[in-house]
């Protein structure tokens, strides 16, 4: 009887442990300490990427990225010497995994876009890579130009509405590059970043839709989506590049995202 | 009399609207120091420049120091004369006016 009881007990365990790991979405992040930079505020804005499931907080571990920079002016500086390791976790998760920080100062007026392109990560469960190719804008001291401008990734977000000073509510509209071109039909995933610094209590999805928002890109590449909360929002789009990398000695598909992140703020 | 009260509901809603252009218009200036110069640029937030408006820089206490005028591309330097804390206001016409604080650690 106890043996059953225990049996049963892991059962339902690993039941949930796997539901919650294939239950919401990879994402990967850059989570900028402040989105606008006024002249009042320090100059000096701390930037973390990883590679997470937003909404249930889990995190993925990640290695040191291919590429890592920002775009300022049309002109894109190396910044991946900068990244230093640190490790993160969601509160029910056991181990804390590896994701990468810096620090970036903030020296004129303008738009920086910060980008990462990820070490490949293979996962079993999708039986492919995953690439996310992830950005997010700071503005600074008043000069609202640049965020518009690709970086030229693989695939890549292009904001269509200036990603930055959203109201809770607003709708954040962009548009979806593979190689440049627009992208049509792909899938956009949306979540909500429930460690968002300014999230005042963990949001609990009543079921898995929820968590997870799902569109898909118009003949343009384009999408768009109201925010429902203060905090970060990250949009990922993804589709299977045309190419293929080696596991072991057998090619797999790779899963490429162009990721987006975007900070709502309340109206008060 | 009523063309008066007329003319001067034109005149308000005049005024109303060009305060809601001032937010769309606000005017940004931004100040560095390169050797013993101090550069400033001033600018609309979609990047189009403020031309030939003036420049006022004033020390810790309020006095102005020195005025100017700012060039086609919206920029205007002076020297720098004393590693002390300066005040740099743009003053474009219809009120639009902005200031940026430069500090010793900046100098």
């Amino acid at each position: 009887m106890k043996g059953l009881t225990v049996l049963t007990l892991s059962v339902c365990l690993s039941g949930i442990l796997g539901f919650a790991a294939v239950g919401f979405a990879h994402f990967g992040a850059i989570i900028p300490s402040d989105a606008i930079v006024t002249q009042s505020d320090a100059k000096q804005v701390t930037l973390a990427v990883k590679f997470l499931h937003p909404f249930e907080m889990q995190y993925m571990d990640m290695a040191r990225p291919t590429q890592f920079g920002v775009l300022y002016e049309a002109t894109k500086i190396d910044l991946l010497p900068t990244l230093t390791a640190a490790s993160g976790k969601a509160p029910d998760q056991q181990k804390a995994r590896t994701y990468w920080k810096t620090t970036y100062r903030i020296k004129r007026p303008g738009d920086y876009t910060f980008y990462v392109e990820p070490h490949p990560y293979w996962e079993p469960a999708e039986d492919a890579f995953i690439i996310h190719y992830t950005k997010v804008c700071i503005n600074a001291l008043g000069l609202e130009q640049g965020w518009d401008t690709p970086v030229g990734l693989e695939t890549e977000i292009i904001p269509k509405t200036r990603p930055y000073g959203f109201w809770t509510g607003n709708v954040f509209t962009g548009q979806v590059l593979i190689k440049g071109k627009p992208a049509a039909d792909v899938t956009v995933e949306i979540e909500y970043l429930n460690e968002s610094p300014d999230n005042p209590n963990i949001v609990r999805p009543p079921s898995d839709p929820y968590g997870t928002q799902t569109m898909k890109t118009d003949a343009n590449g384009m999408f768009s989506y109201a925010m429902p909360r203060a905090g970060w929002w990250g949009f990922a789009a993804l589709s299977t590049a045309d190419w293929t990398l080696k596991q072991g000695s057998e090619e797999k598909a790779v899963e490429i995202g162009a990721v987006y992140w975007v900070h709502a703020t309340d109206m008060k | 009399m009523r063309m008066c009260t007329k003319t001067l509901g034109l005149f308000l809603l005049f005024l109303n609207l060009s305060a809601g252009q001032g937010l769309a218009h606000k005017v940004n200036i931004f100040a560095y120091v390169e050797g013993d110069t101090v550069y400033t640029e001033s600018y609309f937030a979609d990047g189009k420049k403020i031309a030939n408006e003036t420049i006022e820089v004033l020390d810790a206490d309020g006095t102005v120091l020195l005025q100017g005028r700012t060039d086609a591309q919206g920029l205007f330097s002076f020297p720098l004369r004393t590693k002390e804390p300066l005040t740099i206001v743009i003053d474009a016409s219809m009120g639009h006016k902005n200031r940026f604080l430069l500090e010793q650690s900046e100098m």
